[in-house]
């Protein structure tokens, strides 16, 4: 017995420390990547005197005040009232919701189109082929968005589209849409073709074997793709500083735009971003799967 | 069920032509083989029959009606994939009843004709369950299902037996071969498998590099082959062929490269010192003769002796029902079947009379 129970100890031993280091070095990776999101949490209930003073701990370092949810209008006593900082904060929230979803909803309904017609059908635009077809569309991604500023501007000026949501829905389009395409393609071309043939002599016509076959198997990657649509464009600054004003102002903006002139209201800053990163770690913790599952191939045996 | 007859089909993608001007008939409830080697463009030319192809030149006729620019939704044929090709996102039942659903039959006799179809299978268990969930065995019958529901003009089969393992495979064969005396449908069946083609079709098509190299009956092919592609290509283990000159005169002999002199019951006209290829089955040898071979390897199966020896330089098989107790290196006298010996052109390759 006591051969064999030095054994089983010695290798019980080995693994308890094997794991305790690997966990020890998980959670310290998850402390570093989480302190952030901490970090500005906390600061949404701190005063100035905590912020530059570097207090971290509530209670112990700083006593937690209401001050940034109540600038915002959203601390337990500001809340039955009326608050016009929180209106302006809940009509950011909207146009950040609804050009990130409109936005999302349209590339994947038009980058799906795009991906299946480059997966299934030869085209020839000149001398391009269906690669360098969808190579133009990622290549898209290279180009700074600071080059398009000019140009972007005096067109949506001519258009009226400046400080509207419909303006920030097609640009916010066109910026996902390559990697829409990228994503969707890819998921296409793990289809067997057979599977529409197989539509097509069971009584589809093309169109049908796209809608009844073909789309309910990359519904993974569309939902994969369409959640991280979302996610860029809820993000998105550069534009909508630019082509935005007073009524099509997005979140990033009014964040950013807590910078004010008697310095930076880092509570009511703090308090903002916090509401603003809540959507994505919703995003994250319910539909991260969804994510992991559309982008690994093989959703069809 | 119907007819269905290609009129000089021909298919090229871009310049290049891979079916070069092929003609069969298939009559009311034939079963076709069309057989060859891998990329000889069966599967193409069975795309063109079911219209996922569009056909460059020539005429596709079904039940007589000319179906060249008919989508495949139109044709009422079934198609059995070699991959199976089953809706990964529907169950047995929704697979087998998706044609019937796009047709807009009625909801109860989809169900009464997929359990039919079922029933026949051996699928009724597996209805509710997802094609994941399924033996490569159980996924074939279904995509088979899936064609069978329909009761169509014409079922075609891309190599549907080519990813079942080797025992799978011989029942599989009994099966489609049993449902076709039952249904009487028309079948065009593709298969690289002359073994598959000889023991399921009433009619072959042998096609070689987008020709057509000969049709038949499956004995039609194997006693009569028409040059010696088909020569070779059917039978197992494959004919045996020696190159040489035909040497008629009172006793008709054909002398092989090296001077061996092989026995002919007779010679074709104008044959004098003509090159040919003398071709035998390994079947088609006795022991005792005047052919003198040397035994490279012997192997008995109990039933049968399978003798590979050496004649005229080049290796030949012989199948004999004795058993044979002599050692490879000794020498075996045997005699080809003067009846059954094949005789080619060296240079076209076809049969001489
Ligand atoms: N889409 C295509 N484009 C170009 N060539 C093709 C295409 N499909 C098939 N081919 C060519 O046609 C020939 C026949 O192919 P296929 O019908 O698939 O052969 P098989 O089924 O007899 O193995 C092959 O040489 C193949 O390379
Ligand atoms: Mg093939």
């Amino acid at each position: 017995m006591g051969r064999t129970g030095a054994r089983t100890g010695g290798i019980s031993a080995r693994y308890f420390s094997s794991r305790i280091v690997i966990y020890g070095l998980l959670i310290l990776w998850a402390i570093i990547c989480l302190f952030p999101i901490y970090w500005t949490f906390t600061t949404s209930f701190k005063v100035a005197v905590n912020v530059t003073q570097g207090h971290l701990i509530p209670w112990v370092d700083f006593t937690p005040d209401w001050r940034g949810w109540r600038s915002i209008g959203l601390s337990p006593d500001t809340i039955g009232e009326t608050s016009t900082p929180r209106e302006e904060f809940l009509k950011r929230f909207e146009n950040s919701i609804i050009a990130s979803l409109c936005a999302a909803a349209l590339a994947v309904v038009i980058g799906s189109c795009a991906a299946y017609g480059l997966s299934r059908f030869n085209y020839k635009f000149g001398p391009m082929r269906n690669k360098d077809i969808s190579f133009f569309f990622l290549s898209q991604l290279i180009l700074p968005p600071v080059v398009l500023a000019m140009p972007f501007l005096v067109l949506y000026k001519e258009l009226a589209l400046l400080d509207t949501r419909i303006g920030l829905i097609l640009i916010y389009t066109l910026t996902v849409l390559p990697i829409v395409i990228w994503i969707m393609r890819d998921q296409f071309d793990t289809i067997p073709t057979e599977l529409e043939q197989a539509a097509l002599v069971d009584g589809c016509s093309a169109w049908s074997a796209f809608l009844r076959i073909i789309l309910p198997i990359a519904l993974p990657g569309m939902v994969a793709a369409f959640i991280l649509s979302v996610i860029l464009c809820w993000n998105e600054y550069f534009f909508a500083a630019l082509l935005t004003s007073t009524s099509a102002k997005t979140l990033p903006v009014m964040v950013a735009s807590q910078t004010g002139s008697q310095g930076i209201n880092w509570w009511s800053m703090a308090a903002l971003s916090t509401a603003a990163i809540l959507p994505l770690i919703v995003i994250g913790i319910f539909l991260e799967r969804y994510i992991v599952k559309g982008l690994t191939a093989g959703s069809v045996k | 069920m119907a007819s269905v007859d290609l009129v000089d089909v021909r298919k090229a993608y871009g310049d290049h032509e891979v079916i070069h001007g092929v003609s069969i008939s298939i009559s009311d409830g034939q079963f076709v083989a069309l057989v060859g080697p891998s990329g000889c463009g069966k599967s193409t030319l069975l795309r063109m029959i079911a219209g996922l192809e569009p056909i460059t030149a020539g005429e596709i006729r079904i039940d007589s009606k000319v179906v060249n620019d008919l989508e495949p939704k139109d044709r009422d044929i079934a198609m059995v994939f070699q991959n199976y090709a089953l809706y990964p996102h529907k169950n047995v039942a929704d697979n087998m009843g998706f044609a019937l659903q796009m047709r807009r039959v009625p909801k109860p006799q989809i169900a009464e004709r997929v359990k039919r179809a079922a029933e026949i299978l051996g699928l009724v268990p597996y209805l509710g369950r997802y094609p994941r969930q399924l033996s490569g065995g159980q996924r074939q019958r279904v995509a088979m299902g899936r064609a069978i529901v329909r009761d169509p003009k014409v079922f075609l089969f891309d190599e549907p037996l080519s990813n079942l393992d080797a025992k799978l495979r011989v029942q599989m064969r009994a099966e489609i071969k049993e449902l076709h005396q039952r249904l009487k449908t028309t079948t065009v069946y593709v298969t690289h498998d002359q073994v598959e083609a000889m023991t399921m079709a009433d009619k072959i098509v042998v096609l070689h590099d987008g020709v057509v190299e000969q049709i038949g009956s499956p004995l039609e092919l194997y006693d009569r082959p028409a040059n010696l592609f088909v020569a070779g290509f059917i039978g197992s283990p494959a004919m045996n062929m020696i190159q040489g000159i035909i040497r008629p005169g009172a006793t008709p002999t054909f002398e092989a490269e090296d001077g061996t002199q092989l026995p002919l019951s007779g010679a074709p006209s104008n044959s004098d010192g003509r090159k040919a290829i003398y071709g035998f089955r390994p079947e088609h040898l006795t022991l005792g003769g005047p052919v003198k071979t040397e035994i490279a390897v012997i192997e008995p199966t109990g039933s049968e002796t399978q003798v590979v020896a050496r004649l005229a330089g080049q290796k030949i098989v012989g199948v004999f029902r004795e058993r044979i107790s002599a050692r490879p290196g000794e020498m075996l006298a045997v005699a080809p079947n003067l009846s059954s010996v094949h005789l080619f052109d060296a240079t076209s390759g076809q049969r001489l009379q």
